[in-house]
């Protein structure tokens, strides 16, 4: 594909074996090599024993300022980047879009520049517009971090579900992810979540296996470079990972037959593109049953946040195989990296 | 004043089968005559050694967006934009607002063009009201005022029983009804064409299949009413399969081809580039190809741009956001023998009667001498320089708009005088006598 980046000027990071990441900012990882990959969670790995402590500091960006910019609600993600930004001694501002913005007729592109005007060293942009922050970054200097555009990806999540995975498979040393199964499981086609981290976890060595229902799950996915089953039973036994991702009840997806009649949860389940919660839990929920056929030692991870009782069972996401939370506590490390290693500190 | 002289080029008239050199003869605004060294007393002489004359392009499907989206057109602008490509003749669509849904807007569009146009410009009249597609528009009346045929363009009439009654209508009037091809629901929030690049850039998919089943359910419904039907700015490689198979039954089908469908693929959306977004949209490379063996085995008949101005703001939009369609007139000439004659699929003579005999027939305009070089007929007169090489720059159209995928793009072939009814709208280098 086309390089998803606007400038290669920014040379910043550097691994052992010389690999060194060109890129201005992180708009996607689709493309990037498993060499630039390491490098950002082996720095990861570096920053991990500070990554969740509040009395640490690192020095790296002292004098920085990193601009948070969401134009689609997020809290996590948002709160993630922040502390990861503040734990580099960064300067951080939040700028709280939600569509108040979109509303006063204001393009993305025109908010961009107006507060890279106003001096920061990088922003984080989430937006629901697939391609936005790659619009964004084509009109910027500053670095430009995707925290999720639309459809297309989330590039922090893949590399933290990335991180997460090598943690739990003792593969910390050199990230390599070969012979590991992951399945990914739900609405696949409209996650930018799965985007990312089927690049990344690909890249790695790792066998990614996508599956949902058809219209979530389709076999067209497979150009991705992962395998597709609309059988989420024939995977389960030979997973090592299995993530799900979230049903999204808040986003009405067009082109699956959603219709918004009615209320209730039924009807909020026909809006997102599932037939019935109830077929949707009995075929793709990870229930505690389902959860009992996953093999020795594999590991469940979820994006959040979680639909309890739906994709997953309450019991299953705090359960002895969960690692969500290792998923939240390493994305602090994983971004502290991504924004040392991708150009925050050459401006 | 419309007496032109248009000296010794190769003139090549498919209506007739003419293809000689010759010199063309306009006199008050008719083709007086058509042979060798011939003189015409105050004419303006067109030196066309070496150059082709054919009979006045026409682009049988241009949106000029007046009334209603002046912002991105005129017909003052895109009759400008027409003659520099080489087009005496264009009709437009009539997603307007309001839309050409009715006599008095037909009219309106022929005192306008009468009033501010560059060139001759006839409208396609809305098939239903608004183009909402539940209540049928005064289609009698609007083809007694001068529409050249109907379509609901911009939308395709989805239900099969809106579209019978349609097809009756049309019928009646002798003229074409022209589908856009889209079934809706397979289209819903879509973006671009469904495949590997969609599926990367996380834009919803735009199947073949909503373009195919439209074709294949108007096919049928037509069989009982025989009303001409033209499928307009066909994507798909089976679509085209579609036609072919009608058109050797013997039904009265046709289909058109733009320029960027006979070259560009799905890959030019890369880096979400909304120059390359348009409705339908671009392909791959497969249909491309099965699209140029359409127009070589005369399954696909007519080349028409699909001319679709709008502003830079609007494609600014993100993808998904910024409006479908890109400009075609001042850039269609070179790019049709690009993916046509350059490729040897057909000859400068074959080309020329797509653009100009075979759209007039479409739209009823060859009863008026349109699209042929006949004594006595209108001095609609193109000449093209086959071999001129030039770099397409957006920044020199004469059109409104800017939005083009083809910008930069070196491309071979131009019209380099365009004569409308006998007056000389576009052509550099021409001589007093």
């Amino acid at each position: 594909m086309k390089p998803t980046v606007p400038a290669e000027t920014s040379v910043s990071g550097k691994s052992r074996r010389g690999v060194v990441w060109t890129r201005r900012g992180m708009l996607g990882l689709q493309g990037v090599s498993a060499g630039e990959i390491r490098l950002i969670l082996e720095k990861a790995r570096a920053l991990s024993p500070v990554a969740n402590r509040p009395e640490t500091r690192t020095g790296e960006l002292a004098g920085r300022t990193v601009a948070t910019l969401f134009f689609e609600d997020s809290t996590r993600t948002k709160t993630s980047f922040a502390l990861a930004a503040r734990r580099m001694s960064a300067e951080v501002i939040d700028l709280p879009m939600g569509t108040s913005s979109v509303n006063k007729g204001e393009t993305l592109v025109d908010t961009a520049r107006t507060v890279e005007a106003m001096g920061v060293s990088a922003l984080v942009v989430r937006a629901r517009q697939s391609g936005a922050a790659e619009m964004i970054a084509g009109a910027v200097k500053c670095a430009v971090f995707n925290a999720g555009d639309g459809k297309h990806e989330h590039p922090t999540q893949g590399l933290l579900d990335a991180y997460t995975i090598a943690e739990a498979h003792g593969r910390l040393e050199d990230f390599d992810l070969s012979g590991l199964t992951v399945a990914i499981v739900g609405d696949v086609v409209s996650s930018r979540v799965a985007r990312s981290g089927i690049a990344a976890l690909g890249a790695l060595g790792a066998r990614v296996v996508c599956s949902g229902p058809p219209g979530m799950a389709p076999a067209s996915l497979a150009s991705l470079g992962c395998a597709v089953t609309n059988d989420f039973d024939s995977v389960i036994g030979a997973a090592d990972v299995v993530m799900m991702l979230r049903i999204q009840f808040e986003r009405q997806e067009e082109g699956k037959g959603g219709v918004a009649e009615g209320k209730g949860p039924e009807a909020k389940a026909r809006m997102s593109g599932i037939v019935s919660v109830h077929e949707y839990r009995e075929l793709y929920g990870l229930t505690r049953e389902r959860a009992g056929r996953m093999k020795k030692g594999s590991v469940v991870m979820h994006p959040g946040p979680m639909n309890r009782g739906i994709e997953i069972d309450g019991e299953v996401a705090d359960g002895e195989r969960s690692v969500v939370l290792r998923q939240v506590a390493n994305g602090v490390a994983v971004r502290m990296a991504a924004l040392g290693v991708c150009g925050v500190g050459t401006v | 004043m419309g007496n032109v002289l248009i000296s010794g080029g190769r003139v090549l008239d498919p209506a007739s089968g003419l293809d000689k050199e010759a010199d063309v003869a306009i006199r008050d605004g008719r083709i007086a005559a058509i042979g060798r060294d011939l003189s015409t007393a105050d004419a303006r002489v067109i030196q066309a050694r070496g150059k082709l004359v054919v009979p006045g392009l026409i682009d049988p499907h241009v949106h000029l967006r007046e009334p209603g989206q002046e912002h991105k057109e005129t017909l003052a602008t895109g009759s400008a934009a027409a003659v520099s490509g080489g087009f005496t003749t264009v009709c437009c669509m009539p997603n307007t607002t309001p839309a050409l849904d009715s006599p008095e807007m037909v009219g309106f569009i022929e005192t306008r063009a009468r009033q501010t146009a560059a060139c001759r410009i006839f409208a396609v009249g809305a098939a239903t009201k608004g183009r909402k597609g539940e209540e049928l528009a005064e289609i009698q009346l609007m083809a007694k005022a001068g529409a050249v045929g109907f379509s609901d363009d911009g939308d395709c009439i989805a239900s099969a029983g809106m579209m019978l009654r349609v097809l009756a209508a049309v019928k009646q009037t002798g003229l074409a009804f022209q589908q856009h091809c889209q079934e809706p629901t397979l289209t819903k929030g879509s973006s671009m064409h469904a495949g590997e690049v969609s599926i990367r850039l996380g834009l919803t998919g735009w199947p073949r299949v909503a373009e195919e089943l439209i074709i294949e359910r108007d096919v049928r419904l037509n069989r009982a009413i025989g009303c001409r039907y033209h499928v307009q700015h066909i994507s798909s490689g089976e679509s085209v399969e579609i036609v072919r198979r009608a058109r050797a039954a013997g039904q009265p089908v046709s289909a058109e081809a733009s320029p960027h469908h006979l070259l560009l693929t799905h890959e030019a959306c890369d880096g979400y580039n909304t120059s390359a977004k348009m409705n339908p949209p671009l392909r791959e490379r497969s249909d491309v190809e099965a699209l140029r063996r359409g127009v070589a085995d005369g399954t696909i008949t007519v080349l028409a741009t699909d001319h679709a101005p709008h502003s830079a703001d609007e494609k600014a939009l993100p993808f998904e956001e910024a409006p479908f369609g890109i400009v075609g007139l001042e850039t269609a000439l070179p790019l049709y023998a690009e993916a046509l004659i350059h490729t040897g699929l057909i000859d400068w003579p074959r080309m020329i009667a797509l653009m100009t005999i075979e759209p007039a027939r479409l739209c009823g305009l060859d009863r008026a001498g349109l699209g042929q070089l006949k004594v006595g007929g209108p001095g609609d007169v193109t000449v093209i320089d086959p071999e001129a090489e030039w770099t397409i720059r957006a920044a020199d159209f004469p059109g409104k708009s800017r939005n083009t995928p083809f910008e930069g793009r070196k491309v071979k072939g131009r019209a380099i005088a365009t004569v409308v009814g006998g007056i000389v709208r576009h052509g550099a280098g021409l001589q007093a006598n």
